[in-house]
């Protein structure tokens, strides 16, 4: 017995066709849903990015005071240096630090105008192998004797410490709220989805009972009436996730470049690898939900 | 009516002495078949019945006599809630839910609102038939020509339903139950809607249709095509047998 494809397909489309409305239903909240799930992505990707970012620009600065002995700055750079934590460690002077200050706030020439001399002091940079382990490392600096005698306000050594962990440790809980919202939305217009292609499916079964009725008497079998059903809820869920897809990558386009020109110090920047993943990630969804839109229908309305 | 359990109300007549006896493989098969929607409202109640191959029965009876449930058990379109049923070999009650559509290859099916789809021809309703259970066009260009010149509609291949008569139409219905030659042909009342004349033509084309081996099974109230045919009769009344009788009468006063 041969199965003929074109049948299915031909069903599929016909039908597709004859409750364009219902179907048109179906395909818009697919595609809402999934461009919804596609920017949450995107927006993942990009966040992870930036985050990535900022961590490999965790630092931890020393701030040394004036006039502290150089030998002692050097015993404590090459004591930090061994450290296995630690990728390496950079001398700031005083006139550096003014130098680099002035570069930031050259917008601002009248903050550079105020200052007397250079109160700013010189300082150690530490950079981590890791950034996860800034924590671990700045305790060890605290201990360090060497650190108390060099460290520019030995009364507070907190205050002659800086470090980014902060940032991130906020970066990280920012998004894990972002992640929750996500889920939660996704889950929602994925539930929508479902409701609506089931609906369209139910449409299509009630507008062909008569000929559904006449194939189970005359012995087609149940896939046979099934499939054409099922087929029509994947190809309206492929349509909205083919829309979904061009949606995103038209959206990542215009809006990437604006991002990157409004946060110059961010990396903001989604790969090709990305969007691939992302388009991955949207079929998949889409067919998910068709073929759980229509089974529903199917089980629900389709006695065979 | 009768009631539920115990003695029936209404006598059963003994099946008529003189009858011949009926040889060759069954094809249907009855034992002790009852069958309640409700819990107390019987629509068959202990229906012994052999049908062998190649047999043309009548089943008659008043409308709830319990011919279209009879039926319905057949197709296995309802399970006896007692009894056993075997048809061409399968037996009903154990057959599994996904096989009862190649049951249904095995069963031609003709009714008094034909079940036409009004937006194919005769041509591609009779060829609707062939085509979900998955034959070949090659199968289906030879056959369905054959099978309407068989019904007498070579002249209407390309009629679309609302421009055939009622008697056309059932004979397209005929055609498409018919086209793929199954063993047994179930008919629920398929002169409910015509004339005596055009009747008398489906009946002959049923007649016809037996004459090739194929069992044929006629629920109907038609008392006049009845007694013409003079075929095995069985009555049902309350859903209980309450004649089976070859070459009988339809045997009522309406």
């Amino acid at each position: 017995m041969s199965i003929n494809v074109g049948y299915f397909v031909r069903e599929s489309v016909q039908n597709f066709r004859r409750n364009w409305v219902m179907s048109l239903g179906a395909v818009i909240t697919i595609y809402l849903s999934l461009l919804l799930v596609g920017i949450f992505i995107a927006t993942g990707f990009v966040v992870n990015s930036i985050v990535a970012d900022v961590e490999s620009k965790v630092t931890i600065q020393i701030f040394l005071k004036d006039g502290a002995a150089t030998e002692d700055v050097n015993a404590l750079q090459q004591q930090i240096l061994n450290d296995p934590l630690v990728d390496g460690v950079d001398y700031t002077s005083k006139d550096e630090a003014l130098k680099k200050f002035k570069e930031d706030m050259k917008q601002s020439p009248e903050i550079i105008d105020q200052l007397e001399g250079n109160p700013l002091p010189a300082s150690l940079d530490v950079t981590l192998k890791d950034p996860r382990t800034v924590e671990q490392m700045v305790t060890k600096i605290k201990a360090n004797p060497l650190f108390a005698k060099v460290a520019d306000r030995p009364d507070d050594p907190e205050k002659s410490l800086k470090y980014g962990q902060q940032i991130v440790q906020r970066l990280f809980a920012f998004t894990r709220v972002v992640r929750i919202i996500e889920i939660v939305f996704v889950a929602m217009l994925g539930v929508v989805s479902l409701i609506f292609i089931n609906n369209t499916i139910r449409l299509a079964i009630y507008a062909r009972r008569k000929e559904i009725g006449i194939m189970r008497l005359v012995g087609a079998s149940n896939w046979f009436i099934r499939t054409p059903f099922l087929l029509e809820g994947v190809l309206q869920a492929m349509i909205g996730a083919t829309l979904a897809i061009l949606s995103v990558i038209g959206l990542q386009a215009a809006i990437i470049p604006k991002l990157r020109e409004a946060l110059p110090w961010l990396a903001v920047q989604l790969s090709g690898s990305a969007t691939a993943q992302i388009a991955l990630w949207l079929i998949v969804g889409g067919i998910i939900i068709g073929v759980a839109g229509s089974w529903l229908a199917m089980t629900r309305y389709l006695k065979v | 009516m009768s009631e539920p359990t115990g003695a029936p109300s209404v006598a059963r007549p003994a099946p008529e002495a003189a009858a011949p006896v009926r040889t060759g493989p069954s094809m249907i098969s009855m034992r002790g078949v009852s069958k309640f929607y409700v819990a107390d409202k019987p629509a068959l109640v202990d229906v012994d019945v052999d049908i062998k191959a190649g047999e043309f029965v009548f089943i008659v009876g008043h409308s709830g006599s319990g011919k279209s449930t009879f039926i319905r058990l057949l197709l296995r379109e309802l399970m006896p809630t007692r009894g056993q049923i075997v048809v061409a070999g399968q037996d009903l009650v154990k057959l599994k839910n996904w096989k009862v559509p190649y049951l249904r290859r095995n069963i031609g099916c003709v009714f008094q609102d034909f079940k036409l789809l009004p937006n194919k021809t005769s041509f591609e309703n009779v060829a609707f038939a062939l085509e979900v259970i998955g034959k070949s066009r090659h199968v289906i260009r030879t056959q369905v020509p054959e099978v309407l010149r068989l019904v007498g509609l070579e002249d209407k291949i390309d009629s679309y339903p609302d421009e055939l008569s009622g008697g056309e139409q059932q004979r397209v219905s005929i055609a498409r139950a018919f086209v793929n030659r199954p063993p047994l042909l179930l008919c629920d009342e398929p002169t409910g809607n015509l004339d005596p004349q055009t009747s008398l033509g489906i009946m002959k084309l049923l007649e016809r249709i037996n004459k090739t081996g194929t069992t044929v099974l006629v629920a109907t109230h038609d008392r006049e095509m009845v007694d013409n045919m003079r075929r095995r009769v069985i009555a049902l009344e309350g859903g209980r047998i309450i004649r089976d009788q070859d070459r009988g009468v339809y045997g009522y006063v309406d």
